[in-house]
C-alpha cells in the first residue's frame, strides 16, 4: 500500500475476482469488500462479515506436525495450534487463540494451509487491478462492481474507487444491503450507475429474526435514494431462502414498495444455495441454518412469474 | 498459601450436560464450611454482561436454602448460553449496525462491582481458551471439565461421560433387539468429534460387531468383509457403532469442488453441496457407512443417530459423585491458592493442573489402548 489521503484512502479488501457475469450487466470485476452491517443466518461470504482481517485455514493443504510444525511454536501465539494424536497429524486451529495471527505471520506457512482473508489496499491500486479487464467491458457492456461484505460501510474507500473507475469510462455498480447511515450511501451514490440492493424480508420482525436488526432504515434509505438520485438505475433483489421470505405474500410486498420508483428497472430473486458452506469451516465457525435447503425450480418460476407481471413482461413460452 | 477469596460465583459453558446441579451443590457446600458466599452466574456469562435482561440481576443467590431444594441430578440451576466468550459479544451499535465487540473488560468490571472474588466454571474444551484468555487479564477461576464425550485430557474422567455413557449403552442395546429381531444391520452414530470413547465402551459394552472410531482410520472394504463373516454363521443381523468424527482411509466425506459461474462471483473459496457436511455433520458418518456397506452386504444396512440425545436426561450415581468432588474441589483449589487450573481426577488422587497446560489437549484413544485390545479379544472389528 502506497499511500491513504482523502484523494487516495485505503480500505479493507477481501478479494477483487474478474469475469463476473452475475453482479450487473455484461462481463465485470468484482471488488469484494470486508466488513457487514448484517449477520443473515444464510450468508454465503463468512469471511466478509468482520471489518478486520481474519485468519483462514485450509486443513487440506497442510503437511502435517511430522513434514512442517512450524506453526506450532514462535513466533505463532502460544496454544494457537495443536495436534491430536490419532489418524493423521495435521495441524487443528484453536480459533480462540489464534485471533492474533497476522498475515506477516501466515506467511511463513510454506503451503498456504494458512492465509488471511482481508488486505489493506488504496483505491488506486484497486482500479489499476479493475483497468486491466477494460476492453472486456467495452465489448461487453460491463464494468466494475463494488459489494462485500457491505461496500457502504467504508464510504470514502468505494466512492473513490468508483470515482476513479467514472474517470476511466468505467460502468460502475455497487451491491448493498443497505443498513448504513445515509450519509454513507448519498457519498457513494454520486459516483454510481447502477445499485443492485437487497430487499431481503419486508417483514420488520421477521427481517430482525434473521438479519439481527429491523429494516426500517434500509427501507428509508431505499426510498432515499429512488427520490435524491432519479438518474441511476437501481435493480432489487431478494435471496430466496424457502421458509424464511420464499412465499408470495413477501415477494409483492417487495413489488409493492418498489412500484412507484420507475427508477426501479428490475426485481431479481437470488435462488439460496450452499456454495459458502464450506468456508464456515475455514474460519472455524458455525453456519447456523442448518435445515434449509434452495427453492424448487417449481416454486422459483412461479415467484418469477408474478415479478415478470408486475414489470409487464409477457412470460408465455418460457 | 491460603487464598482470601470470600464470594465466589458459578457459571456453566456453552453446551448442555446432564446432572451439572451436583457440581453446584459440592461446590456451595465446600464454600459454606469456609464461610464464603456463593453466587450463580445465569447462561454463562450473560447474567453479568446484560444484568437488565433478567429479573434477578442476571446472578442467583446460592445460599444453603436454595442449595436443599436443588435436584442433584438436574441440570436446571443456571442455564447456559450459545457461547460463553466475552471476547466476541454480538451488538447492535450506536448507527444500528451489527458489529461483535470485547466486553471482557465490561465482564472484569462487573466482577469486581459485585465483589465477587473467584469463578469456579464448568465448562468443555473451548471453554478453557477463553477461561485462559480471562485469566491473563485478571480473572481468578477454577475450571471443572465436563464432557459427555470424555475427550478432556489431564483427566480420566470428564464429568457427564458416565452419564452419557449409560444411556448411549441402553440405546444400543434396544438397537441391536430391533436388529436382531428384523434381520437388519444398525449402523448407530454416537457422539465423538475426535475422541472415540463413546463409541468404543459402548460398542464393547453391548458387543457390537464393529466400532469406528476418529483415532483409526476406518477401511470399509473390510469391515464390510468382518460383517459378512458374521452374517454367513447364522447370525443374520449386526451393530456397529460409529463416532461422529469417524475417519476412513480414503477421506470420502470431502471432494473437491469445481467452480460454476455462480460459484465463481461468490468471492473466494466458494465450496459446493459436497460441502454440506460443513453445515450439519450429526448423522453423516452413519449415513455414509450405512450407504457404502449396503453395497457389499445381503441385508439390509440402517443408519441410527443418537448424538444430542445423550445431552439429557438425570444424572448417574457416578456422575453425581464426579459431580459432587469436582465441585468441592474447585473451592480447596481456590482456597489454598490453586487459582486458574482445571481439577484433574488421576486416578487415586483428584490435582489441579494449570490451565495453560490444559488447553487444545485431547483425550484421545491411543492406539495401545486396553479397551482397544479387550474389544479385538471379544471379536469387535476396530480397524486396529
Amino acid at each position: 500500500m502506497k499511500e491513504n489521503n482523502s484523494t487516495n484512502p485505503a480500505g479493507r479488501v477481501l478479494n477483487i475476482q474478474g469475469y463476473c457475469s452475475d453482479d450487473g450487466p455484461g462481463m465485470r470485476t468484482t471488488v469484494f469488500l470486508k466488513g457487514c452491517s448484517l449477520r443473515c443466518k444464510w450468508c454465503s461470504n463468512p469471511e466478509s462479515i468482520h471489518p478486520k482481517p481474519e485468519l483462514n485455514y485450509d486443513a487440506k493443504l497442510c503437511k502435517g506436525a511430522a513434514a512442517c510444525g512450524l506453526c506450532l511454536k514462535a513466533p505463532f501465539p502460544q496454544g494457537a495450534f495443536y495436534t491430536v494424536e490419532g489418524a493423521d497429524d495435521k495441524v487443528l486451529v484453536n480459533w480462540d487463540l489464534a485471533g492474533e495471527c497476522t498475515e506477516e505471520l501466515t506467511s511463513l506457512c510454506p503451503t498456504d494451509a494458512l492465509s488471511m482473508f482481508g488486505k489493506l489496499m488504496t483505491a488506486e491500486e484497486v482500479i489499476i487491478q479493475v483497468e486491466k479487464d477494460t476492453s472486456f467491458y467495452r465489448n461487453t457492456g460491463g464494468g466494475v462492481t463494488i459489494s462485500g461484505g457491505e461496500c457502504l460501510l467504508q464510504p470514502d474507500f468505494t466512492a473513490a474507487i468508483l470515482r476513479l473507475a467514472h474517470e476511466r469510462g468505467i460502468h460502475t455498480a455497487i451491491e448493498t444491503a443497505g443498513n448504513v447511515p445515509w450519509e454513507y450511501m448519498e457519498k457513494v451514490l454520486q459516483h454510481v450507475d447502477l445499485m443492485l440492493h437487497d430487499n431481503k424480508l419486508m417483514n420488520p420482525e421477521r427481517h430482525k429474526k434473521w438479519t439481527g436488526v429491523d429494516n426500517k432504515r434500509t427501507l428509508e434509505n431505499f426510498k432515499k435514494a429512488y427520490e435524491t438520485f432519479p438518474n441511476i438505475e437501481f435493480i432489487t433483489r431478494t435471496p430466496l431462502i424457502p421458509g424464511i421470505n420464499a412465499d408470495e405474500e413477501n415477494i409483492r410486498a417487495v413489488l409493492e414498495f418498489i412500484k412507484p420508483y420507475k427508477n426501479v428497472i428490475d426485481y431479481e430473486l437470488l435462488p439460496y444455495h450452499r456454495y459458502g458452506t464450506g468456508k464456515y469451516e475455514f474460519l472455524g465457525k458455525i453456519y447456523e441454518l442448518k435445515d434449509f435447503n434452495p427453492p424448487s425450480p417449481e416454486l422459483l418460476s412461479h415467484l418469477r412469474g408474478i415479478i415478470d407481471e408486475a414489470f409487464g413482461r409477457n412470460t408465455q413460452g418460457k | 498459601m491460603k487464598n482470601v477469596t470470600k464470594k465466589i460465583a458459578i457459571n456453566i459453558g456453552a453446551g448442555y450436560t446432564p446432572g451439572v446441579n451436583a457440581i453446584i451443590i459440592g461446590a456451595a457446600h465446600a464454600a459454606y464450611k469456609l464461610g464464603w458466599q456463593v453466587v450463580g452466574i445465569r447462561d454463562g456469562f450473560e447474567g453479568l454482561l446484560f444484568p437488565d435482561r433478567y429479573p434477578d440481576d442476571g446472578l442467583v443467590d446460592m445460599g444453603p436454602e436454595v442449595i436443599e431444594r436443588l435436584n442433584p441430578a438436574g441440570s436446571d440451576a443456571l442455564g447456559t448460553s450459545a457461547s460463553i466468550d466475552p471476547f466476541h459479544v454480538r451488538t447492535v451499535n450506536e448507527l444500528g449496525m451489527i458489529e461483535e465487540v470485547d466486553m471482557s473488560d465490561t465482564l472484569l468490571k462487573n466482577l469486581k462491582d459485585k465483589k465477587i472474588d473467584a469463578v469456579i466454571s464448568i465448562v468443555m474444551g473451548r471453554g478453557l481458551s477463553i477461561l485462559y484468555k480471562l485469566n491473563q487479564k485478571g480473572l481468578n477461576s477454577v475450571c471443572i471439565p465436563r464432557s459427555v464425550e470424555n475427550d478432556m485430557a489431564y483427566t480420566a474422567v470428564s464429568f457427564g461421560f458416565n452419564t452419557a455413557l449409560s444411556f448411549t449403552i441402553d440405546m444400543l442395546d434396544r438397537a441391536r433387539q430391533a436388529a436382531q429381531s428384523a434381520h437388519k444391520i444398525f449402523v448407530v452414530e454416537v457422539l465423538g468429534e475426535q475422541a472415540g470413547w463413546l463409541a468404543l465402551q459402548s460398542g464393547i459394552a453391548v458387543m457390537a460387531d464393529a466400532v469406528v472410531i476418529p483415532e483409526i482410520n476406518c477401511d470399509l472394504k473390510k469391515l464390510g468383509e468382518h460383517l459378512n463373516q458374521k452374517l454367513t454363521s447364522g447370525r443374520p443381523y449386526g451393530l456397529v457403532v460409529v463416532a461422529e468424527g469417524a475417519k476412513f482411509t480414503v477421506d470420502v466425506l470431502v471432494k473437491a469442488a469445481t467452480l460454476s459461474s455462480l460459484k465463481k462471483s461468490l468471492s473466494p473459496l466458494a465450496t459446493g453441496d459436497d460441502d454440506s457436511h460443513a453445515i450439519q455433520r450429526s448423522g453423516k458418518a452413519a449415513e455414509f457407512i450405512a450407504n457404502k456397506l449396503q453395497q457389499s452386504i445381503p441385508f439390509e444396512v440402517q443408519p441410527l443417530v443418537l448424538n444430542q440425545w445423550v445431552r439429557g436426561g438425570a444424572a448417574t450415581a457416578v456422575d453425581r459423585q464426579i459431580g459432587l468432588c469436582y465441585g468441592a474441589a474447585a473451592v480447596r483449589a481456590l482456597d489454598e491458592g490453586n487459582d486458574n487450573t482445571i481439577i484433574a481426577f488421576v486416578p487415586p488422587e483428584i490435582t489441579f493442573i494449570p490451565l495453560v497446560d490444559a488447553l487444545n489437549k485431547v483425550r484421545t484413544v491411543p492406539a495401545h489402548s486396553e479397551f482397544l485390545k479387550v474389544a479385538q479379544t471379544l471379536g469387535i472389528y476396530t480397524g486396529a
